[in-house]
């Protein structure tokens, strides 16, 4: 395995006059959670679809555990696993016809040992038997990654795995995720835009927006880059930009929406004077925030990442409720 | 097993260090196997595709049972219409089948499957080719219960084994050219009504442009060309010849090859280049 389980160099993909994905230089170390954070329709997961070779890229290059994606697609596929976000699972089937399938798309000869040990690592193997129509999402989604280590890939790639769970559900997939990547040692590149899921997860983050790597650092270091606070301020009656402008210890004001975001020195010192100058029952809603992904992304794109992509429809969401909605 | 054995297994480094050969044997198997299990789990389709070939026997073929045996010898050169009838439902039956492994390409598309089989080292024409025999191979099925239900309803067969297998090859070659067809036309479609409007479109004219239902001699000269090249006709024909009258005329056989083969080639290509994941 070589040093870097992925390197891009200036990937890009155009769809007629969209740019979705925009010159995207990336090292990826191998061995490490790497996260790509964005809004929905940032260009997130189609940079997995280059990745993976199931699009073609408009410009740049990219190798993935060793192979060239663009020369070398197959061997690529070879090395790989995926995990989508909604769960893609043949419902017909058995969980071990699944896993039985899967070993035939790799052509994996001496299959059974491995998928035998995947199920019991899984907590799978009392319902391998089962038609997978009958699980849990819970257990559709470990079922998910199973198929993925089956052919033990180098580099996994999970496009936003946990949306539409539960809370219990995506904690318990944060621990499978941690295992496979320390356990397995295996490198995951893990699409989000839950910043507490990127926090928790990932070594490495790249914040991309508008199909551009934005920012790149561990998570540490990327909040560290942010030395403000952020107070969001909602009131009852208009406010004059000015007047904000003027209390000591904001530095930038911008609206968003219905109310104000001000960058702040320390939030606990401009607090009290910023009620000092608006009229305290004239507040409708505060709310600091202190250094975090959100600020960053805050700082970086001026948007907060969850109103970044509004208008940009979930269509997976959709689909994936759908699904459930029938079963 | 013990807790950690399973877990020092399954967390065993990639024994994947060089490269390995792409071959696409053991993926077809895959894929084609899926799509047999598919289409016998699913009762509808079983119940369907049993009861079909006796309700086209009893309607279609009743149609003539009030006419006098010596009109029905007259027109048909036997007095069984459903002798006459059997080798043409048959072909007419594999025209549908393309539409089967179409509407089965585009669920796989719909449900992201199509994107699970293309992230691993597997081919579009691997995909392909295992949609079109397995719907090919779905037709087939009807073949035996086609002459079982001829049987009953009173048909007795000429022809001996070899001409059988040539016939049922036939049927088989048609199967392969029509799914390679609807596969081919609708591999970058993720429409469900797609292969639906398709299949309505060329079934009408494939059907009664042919001799599978009546005898080409009392066509229009312009049904008649469009007979002489339709290779539901070569089928209907084919079989026609065998079942009725005990001959065999091997040109039928070598044009549906001919087309299965034609279509099978151009298929694949346009699927190579034109199949979507989602």
């Amino acid at each position: 395995m070589t040093d870097n389980a992925i390197v891009t160099e200036n990937l890009t993909k155009v769809y007629g006059k969209l740019t979705a994905v925009d010159h995207v230089t990336l090292n990826v170390a191998s061995g490490t959670v790497f996260g790509l954070l964005g809004p929905n329709g940032a260009g997130k997961t189609t940079m997995i679809k280059l990745l993976t070779g199931l699009t073609d890229m408009t410009e740049g290059d990219a190798t993935v555990a060793g192979f060239n994606v663009r020369r070398d697609p197959m061997h690529v596929k070879q090395r790989i696993g995926w995990v989508a976000s909604e769960v893609i699972l043949d419902d017909d089937f058995t969980a071990w016809e699944n896993l039985w399938l899967q070993s035939k798309l790799q052509s994996l000869p001496d299959w059974k040992d491995r998928a035998g040990d995947l199920l019991e690592y899984f907590g799978l193997k009392d319902r391998r038997k089962d038609r997978v129509k009958t699980f849990s999402t819970g257990m559709r989604k470990k079922l998910e990654i199973a198929l993925a280590l089956l052919h033990q890939p180098e580099v996994v790639f999970m496009d936003e795995p946990t949306i539409g769970l539960d809370a219990n559900t995506r904690r318990m997939l944060w621990d499978l995720i941690t295992g496979v990547n320390k356990e397995f040692g295996i490198t995951v590149l893990l699409t989000s835009h839950y910043i507490e899921e990127a926090d928790a997860l990932c070594d490495q983050i790249s914040i991309i927006d508008h199909g551009k790597i934005v920012a790149s650092g561990t998570p540490t270091a990327l909040k560290a880059r942010v030395r403000s606070d952020f107070v969001e301020l909602e009131t009852s009656e208009a406010v004059d930009e000015a007047q904000l402008r003027s209390i000591p210890g904001v530095s930038e004001v911008r609206s968003q929406g219905k109310g104000w975001i001000l960058r702040v020195s320390a939030a606990e010192e401009v607090l009290p004077k910023i009620f000092s100058t608006l009229k305290t029952d004239a507040i409708r809603r505060i709310n600091v925030e202190k250094p975090s992904l959100e600020t960053v992304f805050l700082d970086i794109t001026g948007k907060r990442i969850d109103q970044a992509g509004a208008d940009v429809p979930d269509y997976r969401k959709f689909y994936a409720t759908m699904r459930r909605a029938r079963q | 097993m013990s807790t950690e054995t399973t877990h020092a297994r399954v967390t065993g480094r990639p024994v994947l260090s060089e490269r390995r050969s792409v071959s696409q044997r053991s993926q077809f198997a895959g894929l084609y196997a899926r799509e047999l299990l598919r289409t016998f789990r699913n009762p509808w389709v079983l119940v369907i595709t049993f009861v079909q070939p006796f309700m086209w026997l009893a309607f279609f073929g009743s149609s003539f049972s009030g006419a006098s045996p010596a009109l029905v010898q007259q027109i048909f050169h036997t007095n069984s219409y459903i002798a006459f009838l059997l080798p043409g439902v048959l072909a007419t039956s594999m025209l549908t089948v393309g539409m089967f492994g179409s509407m089965s390409t585009i669920q796989d598309k719909r449900f992201g499957f199509m994107k699970r089989i293309l992230l691993t080292p597997t081919t579009k024409s691997t995909v392909y080719l295992s949609k079109v025999l397995g719907s090919t191979s779905r037709g087939l099925i009807q073949i035996p219960v086609m002459i079982l239900a001829a049987a009953l309803f009173g048909v007795t067969f000429q022809g001996d084994p070899i001409m059988w297998a040539g016939w049922i090859l036939g049927i088989f070659f048609l199967g392969l050219g029509m799914s390679s067809f609807f596969l081919a036309v609708t591999a970058s479609s993720t429409d469900w009504q797609t292969p639906g409007v398709l299949s309505n479109f060329i079934t009408m004219p494939l059907m009664f442009a042919s001799g599978a239902l009546l005898p080409l001699a009392n066509f229009p000269a312009w049904m008649q060309a469009i007979a002489s090249v339709n290779p539901v006709s070569f089928s209907a024909l084919l079989g026609r010849g065998i079942v009725v009258f005990g001959t065999v005329d091997w040109s039928y056989l070598g044009y549906l090859t001919l087309f299965a083969v034609g279509m099978l080639v151009v298929g694949t290509a346009v699927a190579s280049r034109y199949l979507k994941a989602e």
